[in-house]
């Protein structure tokens, strides 16, 4: 039952890993711009929330956090990737300036909300048994429910609309956008807008689960860098699936390992897919959608 | 070659002035707190103890030099304890640094024995603190002291069967060290021990694991951030069973977090209503400063900035000089101090002796039960 119930553990944390690594591995799946500030927009995301949420309700604080999470990863597309852009594009340069940028908001963070931990308490987390020696809380159902439908909506966009079409060649054939009448500019814009939205529902549930502290974001940038790895870089499914990969191994590593070792046991599935499978789960570096 | 030569007279440079400083200028206090990452907050309510000493100091005007509060960031961690120390001591000449958390404090040591600077620890509770250096002295009781408050506690209130989680870091293991032999003196044993990364952020699965142990009681030895962590994801997790822990529970967002009720904690006493005139400066001025209570690490770290004025205060008076040197002898020649809480009597290792107590949050507020 001890394997069953740290199973159930680690999808919910996979779940979560999943959907923080899916907006990080689309903006640098279409875009090919190293987006580290992507943790600094699931800060904002979870800080709005934790900050909307007590005193206008679920939907006002998922709203606001979604507003401020896509205005803040398209400002840095448009104001700070951008010019580097049109000056040089070296990954040094952008790595920089968007480490710099998750350093200003996680300052910023500390002077409005403190320094200290902060949570969203509700009884959605709140596990139960539900067959003798297994609990599970309601917040696993709702991760699952949000992982399906965001994550089905945004590969629909990419497989089904002229826009996702327009987004999968961003990466590897800008030309091709030309003869599309497509702007690159623009689906640029969109890939941030939509990669940012997508760590909404990771930093709500985050909030509501393990918590936040101003430095999350490192945490996180390591998780969706990781999964990006595992998943095959810049594949939408494969962060996901390497995600959820990562939450389970995490948790499943509990029962044969001592404790202190379980995040260590993501990163070692992390080195056996650098050393044996470097390519990742999803092989192509240009599978966004799972299609080429 | 002339940036080179230029690189070594700065430096030179600097090292001139700071001794020069030393000489003439502000006695030069260093805080060696983490300012930034999980465990910020405590360099927040840390520094605050300090500021208010300093405002005291300068009101009394009791020395004859002003005093000029240097900080680092220690980041909580051994390696920013060195480098933080390294740069008070050698660059800022710092004659007496504050310091927290065991892991910094054991770093920062040798580099502030070396330099014959005064390090007063007020946070960090590792028993391998006590003796640390006869220039580190601790104004803290250390861990064995709240464990064996706890133990009766425990024993009075049947709890024999403790689920231990613990921070894999000097703090943590001493913890576990001290944990077992303390409950089967008393009678009781540890079901279950779990050690935890200091960044580790799930805690999921060890609530998996101290259900199926089915403990009386679950004794966490964290800090920062993570204690709130491990302290909600247990109780989402299923544990039921009371949660037990240090004096580092007594920071204001583990007793803001509803997952918190009922936490059970030791800490030295804190008796804010005595009518001692040292205690009662100190918590007026803080209400009037912060509003609300302060907390014990806030008397803790006012009580080793206080420590400073009174020393230097007695090497001034003697006609001496302020140093380590002199500090540390007019230490071990008075040993007992009016500090908040009480008179603070200090060992020959530089440890304070203080009356513990436990508590348990109530509403979101410590009370003492014990």
């Amino acid at each position: 039952m001890l394997v069953l119930q740290l199973l159930f553990s680690g999808v919910q944390t996979g779940l979560i890993y999943a959907l923080t690594a899916a907006g990080f591995a689309l903006i640098f799946g279409a875009t090919r711009i190293f987006h580290v500030a992507h943790g600094a927009t699931f800060a904002i995301a979870g800080y709005a929330f934790v900050a909307v949420q007590p005193g206008y309700g679920w939907a006002a604080g998922c709203l606001v956090a979604l507003l401020l999470a896509v205005l803040f990863g398209v400002g840095m597309e448009r104001l700070v990737y951008r010019p580097i852009a049109r000056h040089e594009a070296s990954f040094f340069t952008v790595f920089v300036a968007a480490f710099g940028a998750s350093v200003v908001v996680q300052s910023l963070i500390e002077v409005g909300f403190g320094r200290s931990f902060t949570s969203i308490s509700t009884p959605l987390t709140r596990a139960v048994a539900v067959v003798p020696g297994l609990y599970v809380a309601p917040v696993l159902g709702i991760a699952a429910v949000v992982a399906v439908v965001m994550l089905g909506l945004v590969a629909g966009l990419l497989a089904r609309t002229r826009v996702g079409l327009g987004l999968r060649a961003l990466a590897s054939n800008p030309e091709l956008l030309r003869v599309f009448g497509l702007s690159s500019r623009r689906l640029s814009m969109l890939a941030f807008a939509v990669g940012s939205a997508l760590a909404v529902p990771g930093a709500v549930l985050t909030a509501m689960t393990s918590g936040l502290t101003p430095s999350i974001s490192a945490h996180v940038m390591l998780i969706s860098l990781a999964a990006t790895v595992v998943g095959g870089i810049g594949s939408l499914p494969g962060a996901v699936v390497a995600g959820l990969l990562l939450g389970v191994t995490e948790n499943l590593a509990v029962a044969v390992l001592d404790t202190q070792w379980s995040e260590a046991a993501g990163f070692v599935l992390l080195f056996v897919f650098i050393v044996f499978k470097p390519r990742g789960l999803f092989g192509s570096a240009l599978a966004v959608g799972g299609t080429r | 070659m002339i940036k080179r030569r230029t690189m070594l007279g700065s430096a030179a440079a600097a090292l001139v002035a700071a001794q020069a400083r030393a000489a003439d200028g502000p006695y030069v206090v260093g805080t060696l707190f983490p300012l930034a990452g999980p465990n910020a907050e405590y360099g927040t309510i840390f520094t605050q103890g300090v500021q208010l000493a300093l405002d005291h100091l300068a009101a009394d005007k009791s020395l004859s030099r002003p005093i000029e509060l240097r900080a680092e960031d220690s980041q909580g961690t051994p390696q920013g304890g060195a480098t933080g120390m390294n740069k008070l001591v050698n660059v800022h000449a710092a004659t007496w640094v504050l310091v927290g958390f065991t892991g910094v404090s054991k770093a920062a040591a040798p580099i502030g024995q070396r330099a014959k600077t005064i390090m007063v620890n007020g946070g960090g509770v590792g028993p391998d603190l006590s003796g640390l250096s006869p220039y580190y002295w601790n104004v803290i009781p250390l861990i064995p002291a709240e464990i064996a408050t706890l133990m009766p506690w425990l024993a009075a209130n049947k709890m024999g069967r403790i689920g231990l989680v613990y921070v894999d870091d000097p703090l943590g293991n001493s913890v576990l060290k001290l944990m077992g032999p303390a409950l089967e003196q008393s009678g009781g044993k540890l079901v279950g021990s779990y050690s935890i990364a200091p960044s580790a952020q799930q805690f999921g699965a060890i609530a998996a694991k101290l259900r199926d142990d089915k403990p009386d009681a679950v004794y966490f030895a964290s800090y920062g951030a993570q204690q709130s962590q491990i302290i909600k994801q247990l109780r989402d997790g299923g544990v039921e069973a009371p949660l037990l822990t240090y004096s580092a529970g007594t920071i204001p967002s583990v007793s803001a977090l509803p997952e918190s009720e009922g936490l059970t904690f030791t800490s030295q006493s804190t008796d804010w209503g005595s009518d001692d005139p040292v205690t009662r400066r100190f918590v007026t001025d803080w209400r009037a400063k912060h509003g609300g209570e302060p907390s014990a690490y806030n008397a803790n770290y006012y009580n080793g900035t206080r420590l400073f004025g009174l020393l230097a205060r007695e090497v001034e008076q003697g006609g001496g000089t302020v140093s380590g040197d002199t500090l540390r002898a007019a230490m071990l020649k008075t040993r007992a101090f009016p500090l908040v809480g009480g008179v603070g009597k200090f060992s020959e290792a530089g440890d304070i002796t203080l009356p513990m107590q436990v508590n348990r949050i109530e509403k979101s507020r410590s009370v003492r039960i014990g």
